[in-house]
């Protein structure tokens, strides 16, 4: 691969030892002259070669009734798309992740922020605490889930714990029941992901101007007040990166509700990616498991532009302050 | 970033923080508690007993690094075409794989199974590493790409009035210079390989390439539901994971940030 890279290269030589004219005159050149297109081919084949490769065949076996084996599918043409949209199960794993979304990117900001303004003030065995809370990033989920599935079981330590500190009457079996589940996949990706959340307000926050925090203190403000006013909106780059991280995230949640429950009970933590799973995988149908995954893509496509356009915005508004870390 | 003067103040903030941290505490507690249950050190002797325990760390190791190698190398490559080559049409290229950053690996399921089914790489290292490292490279190339953005054309330009053509350029200025944001590549392509669980699941059928992550899964087979073994097991394949976190710690929060703060 290098080789045909540093052959391409040479064709291009003489373009590049010719531009040694002295300095002044058409030196305000962008970009080195030689083409990157070979550069860029690796990353290209791989990237589109495989992904795009998937994806267009995903759309060709969406439009079969196949189970994923038989030599002679048949043919259905949108069949599978037009079952989906009353497919209650479908709905159920959309308004999950929705859900999901929300909880989890909302608590995890508000913990990580909060975690990390205290780091930020002088407290003893810091270090400490900070590798307490990064260490769920990273542990595998597939790891953790036996842990999870006998930490709020009905026996389980959760409940116990509950118990000795007097709240004995709230305890339940939390992922046995409908109405818990949920909640119990959410606390799990909380406790997983607020190590990251943290570290990246954490180094956002030493890039705040201190001065302009002392100001803040000379006029009186409090810690609340500084809290809301100078250091959540210093930190909003990172917030709008985690809102793009957390939203991919939730579309394609799969390890924990699928260990930890089996995206049960009754479908109660049904997610799209489970669901495809269970569909293609378990129920054999590959045809109708393609058409999910087509939709969930177009899900994903959508969110990318707009988070393209929420970027955008960002980068116009504070560009120049951004850079000068390294 | 919080003020406090006095004494009841500094033990208030200490508490705070005392007791924000212990939940994340809570479910290791469990964790090493639980694997001691019953037969104590017993049942860690009877994991590590398991023929062939040890050969899960290895195929994770070598998936793994299968990966970052890949990765590596082709963002080093792509983002520097990105950032400082002329490309026709670069931003389409661009774009084109900024897609593939939101895609679920799960959609890749059906027809890579068909593929290496015809292929004859069911069941191999590759069909799993291929794959992640095709899913990692979006990420890798965005994080890279800003950050040589920001490395000034006026130096690769010097280069290359010196003599150094691209390549020499590549070589010896973006390879080097780029070691912070390399090491944000190298974090998260590892943690997303070492942790992955679909594509083992999916992709390697026979017990002896299986990684880590489909350990708990196979104690559940092997001890019949016992939980302390399985527990036990979750504590054997984590420990690595703390392990390596604690030695990166300082390249962890610094890739972290370097990646964050662009």
């Amino acid at each position: 691969m290098t080789d045909s890279v540093i052959r391409a290269r040479r064709t291009s030589e003489p373009q590049a030892k010719g531009d040694r004219s002295p300095r002044g005159a058409g030196r305000r050149r962008r970009r080195l002259h030689a083409s990157g297109l070979p550069w860029i081919l690796p990353a290209l084949v791989l990237g589109i070669g495989l992904i795009y490769y998937c994806i267009g065949y995903t759309g060709y076996i969406s439009l079969l009734n196949w189970d994923g084996l038989s030599p002679e599918p048949e043919w259905v043409a949108l069949h599978n798309y037009l079952r989906i949209f009353q497919d209650p199960v479908f709905w159920k794993a959309v308004w999950h992740t929705a859900v999901f979304f929300v909880v989890t990117f909302g608590l995890q900001t508000l913990l990580g922020l909060v975690f990390a303004v205290m780091m930020h003030s002088k407290i003893k065995l810091g270090v400490l605490y900070k590798v307490i809370v990064f260490v769920p990033v990273v542990l595998a989920p597939a790891i953790m889930a036996p842990v999870f599935r006998q930490l709020f079981a009905a026996n389980g330590q959760f409940n116990w714990l509950l118990e000795h500190i007097g709240l004995g009457f709230l305890a339940q079996p939390w992922i046995g029941q409908e109405s818990t589940a949920l909640p119990v996949i959410m606390v799990i990706t909380i406790w997983q992901w607020t190590g990251l959340t943290f570290v990246l307000y954490f180094a956002a926050m030493s890039q705040i101007d201190q001065s302009m925090i002392e100001a803040a203190r000379i006029d009186g403000a409090g810690n609340i007040r500084t809290l809301v006013s100078i250091i959540w909106p210093s930190v909003r780059g990172t917030t709008v990166a985690l809102a793009i991280l957390s939203a991919i995230g939730a579309l394609k949640t799969f390890d924990v509700p699928w260990l930890v429950t089996i995206a049960g009970p009754n479908n109660a933590t049904q997610f799209l990616g489970t669901y495809i799973y269970q569909t293609t995988i378990q129920l054999a149908h590959a045809g109708y498991g393609a058409a999910l995954s087509v939709i969930l893509l177009i899900v994903a496509l959508v969110m990318a532009i707009v988070f393209q356009t929420a970027g955008r915005e960002r980068n116009a508004e504070k560009n120049p302050v951004e850079r000068g870390t390294n | 970033m919080f003020e406090v003067r006095r004494w009841w103040g500094k033990a208030l903030l200490q508490l705070a923080a005392t007791v924000f941290v212990l939940p994340f505490l809570f479910p290791l507690i469990v964790m090493v508690q639980g694997s001691f249950a019953g037969a104590g050190w017993g049942n860690y002797s009877a994991v590590l007993g398991v023929p062939g325990f040890f050969q899960f760390f290895l195929n994770s190791a070598i998936i793994a690094l299968g990966v970052i190698v890949l990765v590596y190398v082709v963002t080093m490559l792509a983002s520097y075409g990105f950032a400082k080559l002329h490309i026709r049409a670069r931003e389409v290229y661009f774009w084109m794989l900024l897609v593939c950053l939101t895609l679920p690996e799960v959609v890749l399921l059906t027809p890579l199974f068909a593929t290496t089914q015809q292929l004859g790489l069911y069941n191999t290292y590759l069909s799993v590493i291929l794959p992640l490292a095709a899913l990692q490279v979006p990420f890798a190339v965005l994080l890279t790409r800003n950050f040589i953005n920001g490395l000034p054309d006026e130096m690769f330009e010097a280069a290359r009035v010196d003599g150094a053509n691209s390549f020499r350029g590549f070589l010896y200025l973006v390879i080097p210079l780029t070691r912070p944001i390399a090491a944000a590549v190298l974090i998260f392509t590892l943690i997303g390989a070492w942790n992955d669980y679909l594509m083992p699941l999916v992709f390697l059928q026979s017990q002896s390439m299986q990684t880590i992550t489909l350990v708990p899964q196979f104690f559940v087979g092997e001890f019949s539901n016992d939980q302390t073994k399985v527990l036990a097991s979750a504590v054997l394949t984590a420990i690595p994971e703390i392990v390596a976190y604690l030695c990166l710690q300082g390249l962890f929060e610094r890739g972290l940030s370097a990646g964050a703060i662009k």
